[in-house]
């Protein structure tokens, strides 16, 4: 469930559009008033301001509001006001750019997202970037960490809730004796990480526990693994396990004492927030000594964190 | 079987019947005494008896070719009717459907059932057209995809859909696949295929490629480039380069006009085309092919559906690629096939296939 509130009486996407006109004029900013905006209309509202504000104003509302705004809001605002596949779309080309270190993302977006969801994402970065997304995946990896993480993102899975319980059976035997085996000889493991339907994988992973007593993820080897393939294979497995308690987690390490990881956040709380942020947000709360809100209260400031609580609903 | 008609109609006349459905040619005895115009005029009747054998054989798919010619074993039916005898000297002139059987003299022709069976699939071929055409496309290419996973036909028509789709096409063929068998198509290419294709299949089929025009000269100069790389290293050592992780990841994910330029560059640099340096490979070749000019692929497996000793998959082509390019690219593919075989598609559809069948195809194909 989403935590965006947006108001029952909706001001029209003109009304909108001036009122932020209004707040971008005079010395700075009325970054209040942006919020009270921006941060409580759907995607589709922000859509129609946009276009209003455009033909209205002869500008684009997003250079506009990377001129007035700027630091952590400024990126959080910027990737808000996007169209939510568009939104990841572009942060999945940004991982591209820098993929041995951002590679999670990736697996984050091929993996949390439903398959149609997948392909409207891709269908958004040809329109931007002309190009697909797997041409970019696969060309700056190799070796193993390429086979995963094209798998992950080519894939287009089945979305039902089938399961055939002879094939997570055997499929769980494989995913063992790969798993014993070190990181060589994954092509098993990938063909079912990557191809299987996610209803699939669960009914394998629960054979895995049944019959080894212990969750996949923690039989996975935990040496040093430069390329990164393990870590991404992790992630992939505990975004299909439990996406809610994955971003939980993600948050919780976000928001630690030792500094706080604003990219993350607004990775994660944008995108989320008008999708499912109220599950993640109570997955967090079970495993943390206090609520989200009060997470991002503490470790964040300014209009960074008003934005960022305006979008957890409060 | 065509040997087996041939020596057939030798029994009723002195004809030799050519393999195909060319017009039958008869050597007529010279004209010389009365005696030799007496037995011509005995000859007439049998002679006229042999044609209408041989024509109601080419109906029924004895001389080759696709299909059956529905109109005429109707008019056989009805000019025939109450005339067992007549029936009856059919069935002995037509060695392939019947054999003699009853001991001792023939005392009566039974069917063949091995002809019996090949006779259903002629009979089929316009039901299969008709239907396949009513199908949704994606319906369709789902269906193909799954038949020739499921039993382990080779891989060619995977490649085929995979690559002469467009990239919405090939998605929405995925999504059918879903709704009919609840299984995602990767998942069982990547469960069934367990030979050295299966990660060139598996990423073909998973492809959904940028479908605009824009193309890096440089990119495609720099993958030819690495391509050549691969395949000269591949004949060193003798690897697969079905398996080669670069050569898939090119063809699996680059754009198609991007391919299309890394492949012209690749034969101006190195003078063979990628498809030549496949050699050896046929998955791979198929790929390029397809990819590079689906056309020119989709001529010759028409084409291959009329030679001679075509099997089943090369004669069910000639349906598939008709239905499926009908509103497609049939145009190009009737230039191809011009350019490539020297004959009109049409013509070649109308000398090779037979009644309902080949009119359905026809209609298909266009003027």
């Amino acid at each position: 469930m989403a935590t965006i509130t947006v108001p029952q009486a909706v001001p029209s996407s003109a009304e909108d559009a001036a009122a932020l006109m209004k707040a971008f004029q005079g010395w700075g900013t009325d970054e209040k008033a942006v919020i009270a905006i921006l941060a409580h209309r759907n995607s589709f509202q922000r859509k129609e301001i946009m276009l209003e504000y455009e033909e209205m104003y002869n500008e684009s509302l997003i250079q506009r509001l990377q001129s007035e705004l700027s630091g952590d809001f400024e990126r959080a605002m910027y990737y808000w006001i996007l169209d939510p596949m568009e939104r990841q779309a572009v942060m999945a080309n940004a991982a591209t750019k820098c993929i041995q270190e951002e590679y999670k993302i990736i697996v984050e977006i091929a993996c949390a997202n439903s398959p149609a969801e997948l392909v409207a994402i891709k269908k958004a970065y040809h329109v931007i970037y002309k190009c697909s997304l797997e041409e970019d995946v696969a060309a700056r990896t190799r070796g193993n960490l390429r086979s995963l993480l094209l798998a992950l993102v080519s894939t287009y899975r089945y979305d039902g809730d089938d399961v055939d319980m002879g094939l997570a059976k055997s499929e769980a035997k494989i995913v063992h004796e790969a798993v014993r085996n070190g990181t060589t000889d994954h092509e098993e493991l990938i063909r079912i990480v990557g191809t299987r339907s996610k209803a699939q994988l669960k009914a394998t992973f629960i054979c895995f526990r049944e019959e080894h007593s212990t969750s996949i993820t923690k039989a996975l080897p935990h040496g040093t693994d430069r390329t990164g393939y393990l870590h991404a294979l992790r992630t992939a497995l505990r975004c299909i396990v439990d996406g809610n308690k994955y971003f939980a987690k993600v948050l919780r390490t976000a928001t630690r004492d030792s500094g706080t990881d604003e990219d993350t956040l607004t990775r994660v709380i944008v995108v989320h927030a008008e999708k499912d942020m109220k599950d993640i947000s109570a997955a967090f709360q079970k495993r943390a000594s206090c609520t989200l809100q009060q997470a991002i209260e503490k470790e964040t400031s300014g209009d960074y964190r008003s934005f960022l609580m305006a979008l957890l609903g409060s | 079987m065509q040997h087996l008609l041939a020596q057939a109609s030798s029994n009723s006349s002195s004809a030799a019947s050519p393999p195909a459905s060319a017009s039958p040619v008869r050597l007529r005895p010279s004209p010389s005494s009365r005696r030799d115009q007496q037995h011509r005029e005995r000859e007439a009747p049998a002679a006229a008896m042999a044609d209408e054998h041989q024509e109601l054989a080419r109906a029924f798919s004895g001389l080759g070719g696709l299909g059956v010619d529905e109109a005429a074993v109707v008019s056989a039916v009805g000019r025939w009717r109450r005339q067992p005898e007549k029936r009856a000297q059919f069935r002995r002139s037509f060695p392939g459907f019947f054999t003699a059987s009853g001991g001792g003299g023939g005392v009566m022709e039974r069917c063949e059932d091995e002809y019996v069976r090949q006779l259903e699939a002629e009979f089929a071929r316009f039901k299969d057209a008709a239907v396949l055409w009513a199908m949704h496309p994606w319906e369709r290419d789902a269906r193909w995809a799954h038949h020739v996973l499921h039993k382990a036909h080779p891989p060619a028509v995977l490649v085929e859909v995979a690559c002469t789709r467009a990239a919405d096409d090939l998605l929405g063929a995925r999504r059918a696949y879903h709704a009919l068998y609840h299984r995602s198509l990767e998942e069982d290419v990547a469960y069934c295929v367990r030979d050295a294709n299966a990660a060139l299949l598996v990423g073909l089929v998973s492809a959904y490629r940028y479908e605009g025009t824009r193309v890096s000269e440089e990119l495609a100069k720099e993958e030819a480039k690495a391509l050549a790389a691969a395949v000269k290293s591949a004949s060193a050592s003798g690897a697969k380069l079905v398996q080669n992780d670069l050569v898939v990841r090119v063809l699996a994910t680059r754009s198609k006009p991007q391919l299309r330029a890394t492949f012209r560059i690749y034969k101006e640099l190195n003078g063979k085309t990628l498809e030549e340096d496949f050699a050896g490979e046929p998955c791979l070749q198929e790929a390029v092919k397809c990819l590079d000019s689906p056309a020119r692929y989709f001529g010759e497996l028409i084409n291959g559906a009329f030679k001679d000793g075509a099997d089943k998959q090369a004669k069910a082509a000639l349906t598939r690629v008709v239905v499926s390019r009908s509103e497609a690219d049939m145009e190009e593919i009737k230039d191809a096939y011009a350019k490539q075989f020297g004959a009109k598609l049409t013509d070649a559809v109308a000398k090779n296939a037979h009644g309902h069948y080949k009119d359905a195809l026809l209609a298909m194909i266009g003027k």
